[in-house]
């Protein structure tokens, strides 16, 4: 008897690994749209997820503050207590003070280039659980004109592109996602290449599949190409930091390094609307 | 009340995985959390209950995500799984077991979840995938249950985690 349960638990399980095996590939993350279930579950995640990021962000910005005071009231220890009284508003201040002077940034960044591209504001409020892919939550959504594949940038360069929209919610790819492909060129040789992502914990991209008699420097700066119509040409990447051969010895790979630091993100601009394709001037980024 | 905890926690993992720890990585990794639930409740539940929980946790994460739904449910299930065969082998009250337990758990699950990415079409070079991810978060993760573990224990033994006979 024994026996039969045993074979009985093992029909089970192939089934129902099968069945996962098959909804995975049909969960892939190029498909039209997410399910009403997903959609409804991001949309009500989102306001504890904005919350949660908000504090941690705080937190993380005290913890630093706090050192640097503490060093400070070592120097003199009568300043301690009043240090510490104060302690409590200057966090707050200057967390708010830096909030400025990111959104002010990005702000200047968006009016310099109102000839080229509408793009709207959105703060990050999750990151994906896993560090296998490079996925962010944002704040904004379908309600905010949101749509699949728009470019995500900051002052320092390209972040990625969105990838799932819900009601109040939009996921993008980071470009460090290793689903991520970005048609790339070197700015100075005007050498094209794809841009992949490895690990989204890396921090490092890959531009690949460069001919191996082409110059490639450490160093050089690396944009959008345009090709694939999802980016405009001319959005800064990242520079060279590392060239290798490929293993099938017909091209090179070369190791970029983003300008925008993907890990720190706190608001990004979305490109609702590319008004010129050639859109931006030759920048080196951040 | 067990099972409403166990889904409450594992809802505040995933929580703090996708925003208080994006702060707090290490080697630009974050600890996986909903794992380290899952092997101490496979550890201490046997088998069966690890790999239910596991398979549930899994599948949460991935609806979060929002692709690949089913990818860490596999994954999950088998590290819950793996962790109850260890249950009636080791002594459950050393952290330094359960530490060490974790780790080999986390390696398989997620050298399991880099060959998936192959069946998904997603090649992630296997220097990166062992060096960047696997390691260090196996590793995160050990680091945390002398944190975590005897909390969980406890609850299990005479808390809320405690199993009632219906």
């Amino acid at each position: 008897m024994p026996r039969m349960i045993s074979y009985r638990s093992v029909f089970f399980l192939l089934i129902l690994v099968g069945i996962t095996l098959g909804v995975m590939r049909l969960t892939h993350v190029e498909r039209p749209q997410l399910t009403p279930m997903e959609a409804a579950i991001k949309d009500s995640l989102a306001p504890i997820q904005g919350v949660l990021m908000g504090i941690s962000e705080t937190v993380n910005q005290s913890v630093y503050s706090v050192v640097a005071l503490g060093g400070l009231s070592g120097e003199n220890k009568e300043l301690r207590e009043e240090v510490s009284e104060l302690r409590g508003q200057l966090l707050l201040l200057e967390e708010l003070r830096q909030e400025n002077q990111r959104l002010r940034e990005l702000l200047d960044y968006r009016e310099q280039h109102e000839q080229n591209f509408r793009s709207t504001t959105a703060s990050i409020i999750g990151r994906d659980p896993g560090n296998w892919f490079g996925i962010i939550t944002l704040n904004k959504g379908e309600r905010d004109g949101i749509l699949k594949n728009m470019p995500v940038v900051t002052r320092a360069g390209l972040i990625g592109k969105v990838v799932a929209v819900s009601r109040n919610t939009a996921q993008v790819m980071l470009i460090t996602d290793p689903r991520s492909g970005v048609g790339a060129m070197v700015q100075e040789t005007r050498v094209p290449g794809v841009l992949e992502g490895t690990t989204s914990g890396g921090g490092a991209t890959r531009l690949i599949h460069v001919p191996k008699d082409t110059e490639l420097n450490a160093g050089q700066v690396v944009i959008t190409s345009g090709v694939g119509g999802t980016f405009p040409k001319g959005i800064p990447i990242g520079r060279i930091i590392d060239i290798s051969d490929e293993p099938a010895g017909l091209f090179k790979t070369a190791t970029v390094v983003p300008f925008a630091e993907l890990q720190r993100l706190e608001e990004v601009l979305i490109i609702t609307t590319v008004l010129n394709p050639d859109i931006l001037p030759p920048t080196e980024g951040g | 009340m067990r099972s409403f905890v166990l889904i409450g926690l594992i809802l505040l993992a995933m929580l703090m995985q996708a925003t208080v720890f994006s702060f707090l990585q290490v080697a630009g990794v974050k600890p996986d959390l909903i794992l380290m639930l899952v092997v101490f409740n496979g550890f201490l539940r046997g088998s069966k209950e690890g790999a239910f929980l596991g398979f549930l946790g899994g599948l949460a994460q991935d609806i979060f995500s929002g692709s690949y739904i089913g990818l860490n449910a596999l994954t999950k299930m088998a590290a819950g799984y793996l962790a109850g065969l260890a249950e009636a082998r080791f002594y459950n009250e050393s952290v330094v077991i359960v530490s060490l337990m974790t780790f080999v758990t986390s390696v398989i699950s997620h050298g399991a979840n880099y060959i998936l990415l192959y069946y998904l079409d997603i090649q992630v070079p296997a220097f990166f995938a062992i060096l960047q991810v696997i390691i260090p978060t196996s590793i995160y993760t050990a680091l945390l249950v002398p944190l975590t573990y005897w909390k969980f224990f406890r609850s299990n033994e005479r808390g809320w985690l405690r199993f009632r006979e219906p």
